[in-house]
């Protein structure tokens, strides 16, 4: 569960006062040379991921069994795997499903995390106890086991691997809400809020998301790039998405084998290199977004 | 601080029980029982043996009354023995794993904590140097690797064609036990498992240095005229270790899981391995039992992160 | 300096879990180390031989049968029967005994054989032997040297069974409780054996080290060390094997192809004797008209497949069996054909029976040949009009689901990709394709009631005639190949392969790993 350190390198330069906080948050966040190569390279992959259809000729699945293991070419730019399909075909999609696993995942994880978060600060003492027990026994929990057994309950494919990885990765973001909504229940605003009746919906909503969407955003980013490497793990572990549906993990999976490991270095070696590149852009952009929310990077 | 270690200890007791019933639970939906593990599908067998096998292990019973038995048991040391590896009893079987995995995870995190903080240091010290980015970038690339496509690639180059190093196992099969021989097994898992954490390591270390070295003791120090080597290792690393202890605290706790990648690309005989293979084989027992054991250790070492923190931050109190 | 002092005790403490520095001693001993239970014919971590599915290539190095296959399994020779007589109406066999004596010195004898005859019929030992023993009317032993086992009723694969059974010392286990057997140490610390090696010791999920028997009947063996080591995939064994750290392993077809071409390795190739199959689950509606079974089989194009995918290394089945001799003249080829294909399903209104609905495809083979098989399959089916989705599960989730208790859901195993062992012995197929089998009794998990198919197995079973037996198989393979219980594919070879450092070295990827005679005394290095 990497979460990456605060990188102070966001060197926000003095910023008109007439400017919101949000648009502030954003200046900081372009500023920051790393956060815009990484948009840089996440935008092209979005397009290419999402059109690819159109233009390239192969589909992910299209077996050639007379053109198997082919090395990359004018025809198969990437090269062809051991059933004679296009790498750059399997290549988009793995990286579609890739990222709709990460994406649903996370968007699952942070609800899950938000709502646990806030209902222990806000549910009262008796509340708040329960709650968090529960949180520290998932973390308890060796994520090694929970990884496994979660993981054949659910079985393969793409939904049960978006629950496994969401169930596993929310404990870390309702800490962080809670400890974030302890403090602001005390504040006088929200005091009156609850003075005047407002329900728990109310709170929330109105005064708890506000408050925590730093929190969030930045924990989404990162842990889309967590959720990327952790697809690819269960799948390699024959676990996550199951062969022959495409996805990252699975296709480096194939590097278990020494013959393609050695031989058909195209079939393993694109994949890897496109994972290291969607997670490190991802990172980027993520640690842009922590230093762009963080109101101390205007005093640096 | 006693009576805090005591409370926690307390919640830590019961927690262990919750724990368990969850795995209890989670293991009994996992479809297929120790059973189903056993039939190869593609030699025949009798059915009829097997309903027998079934019964001897007591899994036709209902779950409630398995589980008190189970825990009744396990309450007065008792865990039972492995299902699918005759006559070994649980908990000798896991703690012999504690020994790997800690062998194998501790050198990985010693390495990774001298190269990340030292890695770290020299990156905030030339803050956006040529250097500090190339160190930046070469972090993220750790980071974002996956652990199991190191692990291959680095057994295929320096196992089976440099041949610098053997290919996985503790020890040479069949020489007698060994210093050297271990050490040589060790060192190729252990560098690899550290690139991950190094790159971690050095991310939070070099974060936390620039924010302290922004302090005003620090500029005080500096205004005194000290050296800034001095000010740098003196003065300011030694505050900015916090955070990085309470990382390498949380990392400690998920480490006795084991490397499941590493230890089974290495078949290093760890905790990793033997749960992968506990769940594959569905061994009931032996699933249990190291859960249990791996929470004891998880449980403790938060414990001990608390303690050592009041210690080293007499800000901190714990109550 | 806290942390440091921190950093010091943690270094100090791990070295003092290494211990103190020793030399590595020299290797004079010659030693043979082997991932001999990696692969489809392993059983690792077992130790007991009366509840063990396979790993025999292994246990018979140190415990040995009565009778054994030939390393080609053709046929059944002695093992530790010099030889044995059947009597005319196949319900007696008289074994002659060698001279051998067990690992620890006590003298091997008939009371032994009689002891594990006994001790394998009993179900209180967990032994996997008790049903398939269990028309042994009873076991004597008239002097020490001879053993006869008499039946209730004659059963031609008396001998097949025994093959697989171990003989176990009664000295050493006779004062153990049957029921405790299971959970006994004794296995996997001090197992005493009658083979060419003895146990020495057992270093938890490493590797278990044997030594040389130093008066085995056939001689001392070549070497003086023989280890088995335990590996999580056959990946890691090519690693080993390659790094020159064991001298044998199974490998991966794929991995084979890479070994052919490197003078420092032998590769060895055999038939599996397990002919894979798309299983057809009778409880669901699509699969009951033959049209659509025999559609499938038009459909794929296994020639293909088997040239490419399987580099040339498997037969094509058009029944349960291709040996030569148990397979009939006359059989229909279905030699790939999509237009007939389609026209078959159109026939048999596939539009309307399931359209172009997804049919989940379950299987249990995991290996990347596997993968790449079950996306061929995939491809070759869609064309025709019938949508397969593969789902590839582990073996204990496969069982899960096709022997499910009650009523399984069907819908979760409409087609099957699996594989079931159909030789040396023929009679390997009756478990999954008779409906006396149907689970919970037997293994027709596709629960397949054909009466023909059925009648024609209990008739090749109940064969007393040696001379009528292959004509009865031959039978079974025709009405196999007619009503298409199965969609059978192919079987393929798998592979071992050998470091060229070894000598006279035998191995054969018998299903289960055998046993078969390999004898590991003869095996040497240079």
């Amino acid at each position: 569960m990497a979460i990456t350190a605060p990188d102070t390198t966001a060197n926000g330069t003095a910023v008109s006062q007439t400017k919101g906080p949000l648009r502030r948050a954003l200046d900081r966040f372009f500023e920051n040379r790393a956060a815009r190569a990484g948009l840089l390279i996440v935008i092209p992959i979005l397009l290419a991921v999402s059109t690819y259809p159109l233009w390239w000729p192969f589909g992910p699945n299209a077996i050639d069994l007379r053109a198997m293991n082919k090395a990359p070419s004018a025809i198969h730019w990437l090269g062809s795997d051991g059933v004679g399909r296009d790498v750059m075909a399997r290549l988009l999609q793995g990286r579609r499903i890739s990222l709709l696993v990460a994406v649903c995942s996370v968007a699952i994880s942070t609800v899950i995390g938000f709502l646990i978060g806030a209902i222990a600060s806000f549910g009262g003492r008796l509340v708040d106890g329960t709650v968090m027990r529960f949180v520290d026994l998932a973390m308890t929990l060796p994520p090694v086991i929970f990884l496994l057994v979660l993981a054949s309950i659910a079985g393969t494919g793409i939904a049960p691997t978006i629950l496994v990885i969401s169930l596993l990765s929310w404990p870390v973001l309702s800490r962080m809400v809670r400890a974030r909504l302890l403090e602001l229940r005390e504040r006088d605003f929200v005091v009156a809020a609850r003075g005047m009746g407002a329900g728990l919906p109310h709170l929330l909503l109105r005064h708890g998301l506000p408050n925590c969407i730093d929190i969030l955003v930045v924990y989404a980013t990162l842990q889309i790039a967590n959720a990327i490497l952790l697809e690819a793990g269960l799948s390699f572990l024959g676990l996550g998405i199951a062969p022959p549906e495409a996805s990252w993990g699975n296709m480096l999976n194939l590097a278990r084998s020494t013959v393609v490991l050695e031989k058909y270095p195209w079939q393993w070696m694109f994949p890897g290199a496109a994972l290291v590149l969607t997670v490190l852009a991802i990172n980027f952009i993520g640690d842009g977004l922590r230093d762009a929310f963080d109101p101390r990077s205007d005093l640096n | 601080m006693l009576s805090f270690i005591a409370r926690r200890s307390a919640t830590g007791l019961l927690m262990l029980v919750a724990l368990s019933v969850l795995i209890f639970i989670l293991l009994r939906l996992a479809p297929g029982d120790p059973i189903d593990a056993y039939i190869n599908p593609s030699v025949p067998m009798s059915a009829s043996d097997l309903e027998g096998l079934r019964e001897r292990l007591g899994l036709d019973r209902p779950l409630p009354v398995q589980y008190l038995a189970w825990l009744g048991a396990a309450l007065s040391g008792d865990f039972g023995f492995s299902i699918q590896r005759s006559g070994v009893a649980v908990l000798p079987l896991v703690m012999e794993r504690i020994g790997p995995t800690a062998l194998l995870m501790g050198t990985g995190l010693a390495i990774a904590i001298v190269l990340g903080i030292s890695a770290g240091i020299f990156s905030a010290v030339r803050r956006n140097a040529p250097s500090d980015i190339a160190l930046s970038v070469l972090s993220f690339v750790g980071i974002s690797s996956p652990a199991f496509l190191t692990a291959l690639l680095g057994l295929y180059f320096f196992s089976v064609l440099l041949r610098w190093a053997p290919s996985g196992g503790m020890q040479t099969a069949g020489a007698p036990f060994s210093t050297t021989d271990v050490l040589a097994h060790l060192i190729l898992p252990a560098c690899l498992l550290s690139i991950g954490h190094a790159a971690l390591i050095m991310r939070y270390m070099r974060a936390s240095l620039l924010e302290v070295l922004n302090q005003d003791y620090v500029r005080t120090a500096r205004a005194k005229g000290v050296r800034e080597f001095w000010v740098i290792i003196k003065h300011a690393t030694r505050n900015a270790l916090l955070p990085v202890i309470t990382l390498i605290g949380s990392t400690v706790g998920i480490a006795i899981g084991g490397a499941i990648f590493l230890e089974s690309v290495f078949n290093w005989p760890g905790m990793g391995l033997l749960l992968v293979n506990a769940v594959g084989t569905r061994d009931y027992p032996v699933i249990m039992g190291a859960t249990l054991v791996i929470g004891v250790c998880v449980i403790l070492v938060n414990l001990l992160t608390d303690v050592v923190y009041a210690v080293v931050d007499p800000r901190i109190q714990v109550a | 300096m806290r942390i440091r002092t921190l950093a010091f005790s943690i270094a100090g403490l791990l070295l003092a879990g290494i211990g103190p520095v020793t030399s590595v001693q020299a290797q004079s001993a010659k030693t043979i180390a082997g991932g001999f239970d990696v692969g489809p014919g392993g059983f690792p971590k077992n130790f007991n031989p009366l509840v063990a599915t396979g790993g025999y290539t292994w246990l018979s190095t140190y415990f040995e049968p009565l009778v054994i296959f030939n390393a080609g399994l053709t046929e059944i020779e002695g093992d530790l029967a010099k030889d044995y007589k059947i009597s005319d109406d196949q319900l007696s066999y008289t074994f002659n005994l060698v001279n051998e004596t067990w690992h620890d010195g006590n003298p091997f004898t008939s009371k032994d054989v009689k002891f594990t005859l006994e001790l394998a019929k009993n179900k209180a030992s967990g032994s996997l032997f008790a049903a398939r023993l269990a028309n042994i009317a009873s076991v004597e032993a008239p002097d020490d040297r001879t053993v006869v086992v008499k039946l209730s009723k004659p059963n031609g694969s008396l001998l097949s069974i025994l093959s697989q059974l171990m003989i176990l010392p009664e000295h050493a286990l006779a004062a153990l409780p049957p029921e405790s057997l299971a959970t006994s140490t004794w296995w996997s610390t001090t197992p005493v054996g009658t083979g060419p090696f003895k146990f020495n010791r057992y270093v938890t999920d490493q590797y278990v080290e044997l030594a040389a028997d130093d008066d085995y009947r056939g001689g001392r063996p070549k070497v003086d060390v023989l280890i088995n080591r335990y590996f999580e995939s056959p990946a890691a064994a090519v690693a080993a094997l390659r790094a020159g750290e064991i001298q044998f392993t199974y490998v991966e077809p794929d991995d084979a192809g890479s070994f052919k071409t490197d003078s420092n390795f032998k590769v060895i190739e055999g038939a599996s004797y397990v002919v894979n199959y798309i299983g057809l689950n009778q409880k669901v509606d699509l699969f009951k008209d033959i049209r659509v079974r025999q559609a499938i089989m038009y459909a794929i194009d296994r020639n293909a497949i088997i040239d490419s995918l399987y580099s040339g290394a498997a037969k094509p089945a058009n029944c349960g069996y291709v040996a030569p001799h148990l397979v009939p003249e006359g059989l229909e080829p279905y030699a790939y054909d999509p237009a007939k294909a389609k026209a078959l399903l159109t026939e048999a209104g596939w539009d309307k029976l399931n359209g172009d609905k997804p049919i989940t495809l379950l299987t249990y083979y995991g290996s990347p040949q596997a993968a790449n098989v079950m996306a061929a399959i995939q491809s070759m089916l869609a064309e025709v009009g019938i949508n397969v989705v593969p789902r590839v599960v582990d073996t204990p989730t496969y069982n899960g689901i096709v022997y499910k208790e009650g009523t399984p859901d069907w819908a979760a195993f409409p087609m099957v990709y699996a594989g079931l062992q159909n030789g040396p012995n023929p009679a390997g197929l009756n478990p999954g394709l008779n409906k006396s089998q149907i689970p919970p009794a037997g293994f027709n998990t596709m629960r397949i009631e054909f009466d023909d198919l059925s009648t024609a197995l209990d008739a090749a079973l109940g064969q007393t005639d040696p001379a009528k037996l292959d004509q009865s198989w031959q039978e079974v393979c025709k009405v196999m190949n007619k009503d298409l219980p199965w969609a059978t594919l192919w079987v393929a070879n798998r592979y071992g392969v050998a470091s060229n450092k070894l000598r006279d070295f035998v191995w054969t990827p018998a299903p289960g790993g055998g046993p078969y005679a390999a004898h590991p005394e003869r095996w040497d290095i240079q």
